[in-house]
């Protein structure tokens, strides 16, 4: 921008006139933003405000009560039930975390490597790993809901195919598969996106430098931890980010797959989950409104995701190296 | 550049800051207005619901309403079911909503009204009309009457008639015949009982139809209104250990089915009972329209009355809000009379919270005379949908771990109790 500044500088020698409407016409230049940062203010930041103010209220109901301070906080992490539910739900969102990380970024980055070297057909799996990402995740829940179905769903009927009625399950409605199974469908919806994040990491590496390793010597495993990772950093950081986020704001697919009871027995419960009940009473037959808590609980778990994102953040561009 | 952009960065903070601040003005001048557009006198009502199935019958009730009152129109704004109380909530926060509109029954109703949403109408004519075990259903907790009750809803035991006569089965007078039937039934290769432990609701409901036949029904519940039982009584104790043994007879993998897969089982006549709730009889006339279905009440456990369970499921309230009180007031004193019972059961097929009022359908029919001589309350719904999480839930959670072989029986009324005690006055005593 400086330099573009003094590039215009240059070449209009500047009348008096035409000075003042240059000064104007860069003042009226931070005007546009103004509508997109409205929209931001209150959409985003009046919301997140608001939230934190909201937790520090005493709530009967709907109507708001006198200020509290910090006891919203302390009943969170003090009070029966709520302690056991937090920690519950905040345990199913590591688990979440390591399951994507593994079976979606993990996965990913071995297809995309596979793209990479030019397999045949590889647009075509470019675009096939990507198709789920194209539906609705609620689509994506219902869908296979009906797979998992333990009576007649795919899943089940293939196995009894094959001979394997023993390994038939109720894949949902059981506590000790039913988060693995949200996980793995989750994998499978963002599978593609990581793909092509993967993918745009490799083949932007210059030719040049894989060449100059293979003629120093580097090949397979060397090749792939002291070139191509290094390399790769940026997209990885920006995949590993963004799931850690997405892992920790899970909420539609259990939703539609589980109920807003994080079903069966608190088994899928997250921590999304778990403010959604706090603060609008859970679905079915009322339930008071907790609203104190709901916004505690908010605020907790955006405090947690920035700050361990920046934690992340700062972690991962350490390893990253210039090219 | 730094210099430009912190001052622009404090105008901008500023201008979001107006902006916030006049927002929630800016909308409650906008809700009012709406209504008030139409020619002359007429005056427009919005009338808010959960039912958006509902829309065509509501429009021929309006119709026939508009007759009437030739001056007053209601336009039906329905919201989708799950997403209802969330819309609505914050309406009314900004002093918006319809001017109309449906309430949830029992604590969630009176939620909104402790909140100052809800116009009272202690003095409305017609109110009389109704029982107090129904008119409790739109009160706030301090009693004050708020709603004027639409439809009961009434759970209870569904069978295929068919599969019955093929049988030779009758329905059950006590409940050890209850027991045999799900034998027979089980011996004969059919699924007994249509259930599944995936949705938690479903847990609750069908405790609502089986739990009076084991804890003595009225009698239990006034004791529990009096606070002089509990829910870790040997009584209640008893209906959780029955919903345990009755897993017997539930179908494959019931743990991972949900309302949709039983529902299925019992039109396809693979099952041979269903314990659900009135709403259904429609869905599954649509579904399967040769399923012989009928239904009988529970009967108790030691030599009480058979019971059916019933509740209000809905009532329509006045926004507090809304500058059409009066034009308002005029339905709600209609939606008190026979003539609108009457249309109303018969466009809905719901049993009407009208009393006798008599139905072409001859189950709908069955149902509202079985409501008004056997019923007893869905206790869980009726005094214990609060709390966060609600007795009611977790009453659902805790028979889903039972289920699940994660907790007790014991366990499970310990957890109910626990629950109740944190608001329920009688409790605490």
């Amino acid at each position: 921008m400086n330099t573009a500044e003094s590039q215009v500088k240059a070449v209009n020698k500047p009348a008096a006139k035409t000075k003042t409407k240059r000064k104007w016409k860069r003042w009226a230049i931070h005007l546009f933003p103004i509508p997109a940062l409205a929209i931001y203010g209150l959409f985003i930041v009046y919301p997140i405000l608001a939230a934190f103010t909201y937790s520090l209220f005493d709530w009967d109901g709907l109507v708001r009560g006198a200020f509290i301070g910090l006891e919203n906080f302390q009943a969170l992490f003090s009070l029966e039930p709520y302690k056991e539910l937090f920690w519950n739900a905040f345990q199913h969102n590591i688990v979440y975390f390591t399951g994507q990380l593994i079976a979606q970024n993990g996965l990913a980055f071995i297809l995309a490597f596979i793209i990479y070297k030019k397999i045949k057909g590889a647009e075509f799996f470019k675009i096939a790993f990507f198709m789920p990402r194209l539906l609705s995740i609620i689509v994506v829940g219902f869908l296979w809901k009906l797979i998992l179905n333990p009576n007649f769903g795919a899943l089940n009927v293939i196995l009894g195919k094959f001979g394997l009625e023993s390994l038939q399950k109720a894949w949902l409605g059981d506590p000790d598969t039913a988060l693995t199974a949200i996980i793995l469908v989750n994998s499978w919806f963002g599978l593609g996106f990581a793909v092509l994040i993967f993918l745009a990491g490799m083949q932007s590496i210059p030719h040049e430098l894989i060449e100059a390793a293979t003629l120093d010597g580097a090949k397979g495993w060397k090749m792939m931890s002291k070139i191509i990772i290094p390399l790769m950093m940026p997209a990885i950081t920006i995949i590993t980010v963004l799931t850690f986020i997405q892992s920790f704001e899970a909420f539609e697919l259990v939703y539609a797959m589980q109920g807003s009871q994080g079903e069966p027995y608190h088994s899928t419960d997250t921590l999304a989950i778990y403010f959604y009940r706090l603060a609008f009473g859970g679905s079915s037959g009322g339930g008071s409104s907790a609203i104190g808590l709901g916004s505690a609980l908010a605020v907790v778990l955006f405090l947690f995701i920035s700050v361990f994102t920046a934690i992340l953040l700062y972690f991962m561009r350490k390893k990253e190296v210039e090219m | 550049m730094g210099k430009i952009t912190k001052g622009w960065m404090i105008g901008f903070l500023a201008f979001i800051l107006i902006l916030t601040g006049c927002s929630s003005d800016a909308g409650s001048e906008e809700g009012g207005d709406s209504s008030n557009e139409g020619s002359g006198d007429t005056v427009t009502l919005q009338v808010g619901s959960w039912r958006t199935e509902d829309t065509a019958k509501y429009e021929k009730l309006f119709e026939a309403f508009n007759e009437k009152h030739p001056d007053i129109k209601l336009e039906f704004k329905p919201s989708k079911n799950t997403e209802y109380n969330t819309i609505l909530n914050t309406e009314l926060k900004s002093g918006e909503g319809p001017d109309i509109l449906q309430l949830r029954p029992y604590a969630a109703g009176a939620e909104l009204a402790d909140a100052g949403y809800l116009e009272p109408i202690d003095d409305l004519n017609g109110l009389d009309t109704f029982p107090e075990s129904s008119l409790m259903a739109a009160q706030g907790s301090d009693g004050t009457q708020y709603g004027v009750p639409l439809n009961m809803s009434t759970t209870q035991m569904f069978y295929n008639k068919k599969i019955f006569d093929e049988l030779g089965l009758e329905e059950p007078q006590t409940y050890e015949e209850f027991i045999e039937i799900n034998e027979t039934l089980k011996k004969e290769g059919y699924t007994p009982l249509a259930m599944g432990t995936k949705e938690g609701w479903l847990m609750s409901l069908m405790h609502g139809i089986v739990g009076p036949s084991q804890y003595g029904a009225n009698e239990f519940v006034e004791k529990i209104e009096n606070g002089e039982t509990n829910f870790v009584s040997d009584e209640f104790k008893a209906s959780i250990e029955a919903m345990d043994e009755l897993k017997a007879y539930f179908p494959d993998n019931y743990e991972g089915l949900g309302m949709e897969d039983i529902r299925t089982l019992f039109f396809t006549e693979k099952a041979a009972m269903f314990p659900l709730g009135s709403w259904e009889i429609e869905v599954l006339k649509e579904m399967n329209p040769d399923l012989q279905l009928d239904f009988f009440m529970m009967p108790s456990a030691d030599g009480k009355e058979p019971t059916i369970t019933t509740w209000v499921d809905g009532s329509y309230a006045i926004n507090a809000n809304s500058e059409h009180k009066e034009e308002a007031k005029k339905f709600l004193e209609w939606m008190t009379t026979e003539e609108f019972g009457q249309m109303f059961t018969e466009e809905f097929s719901m049993v009407s919270a009208v009393p006798g009022v008599q139905s072409d359908n001859q189950l709908v029919s069955d149902l509202a005379k079985a409501a008004e001589q056997n019923s007893t309350p869905y206790l869980i719904l009726v005094h214990f949908a609060k709390g966060n999480p609600s007795t009611k839930a977790t009453l659902e959670t805790e028979l889903q771990g039972m289920y699940l072989g994660e907790q007790t029986t014991e366990g499970v009324a310990e957890a109910v109790q626990k629950s109740a005690e944190s608001y329920y006055e009688p409790f605490q005593k």
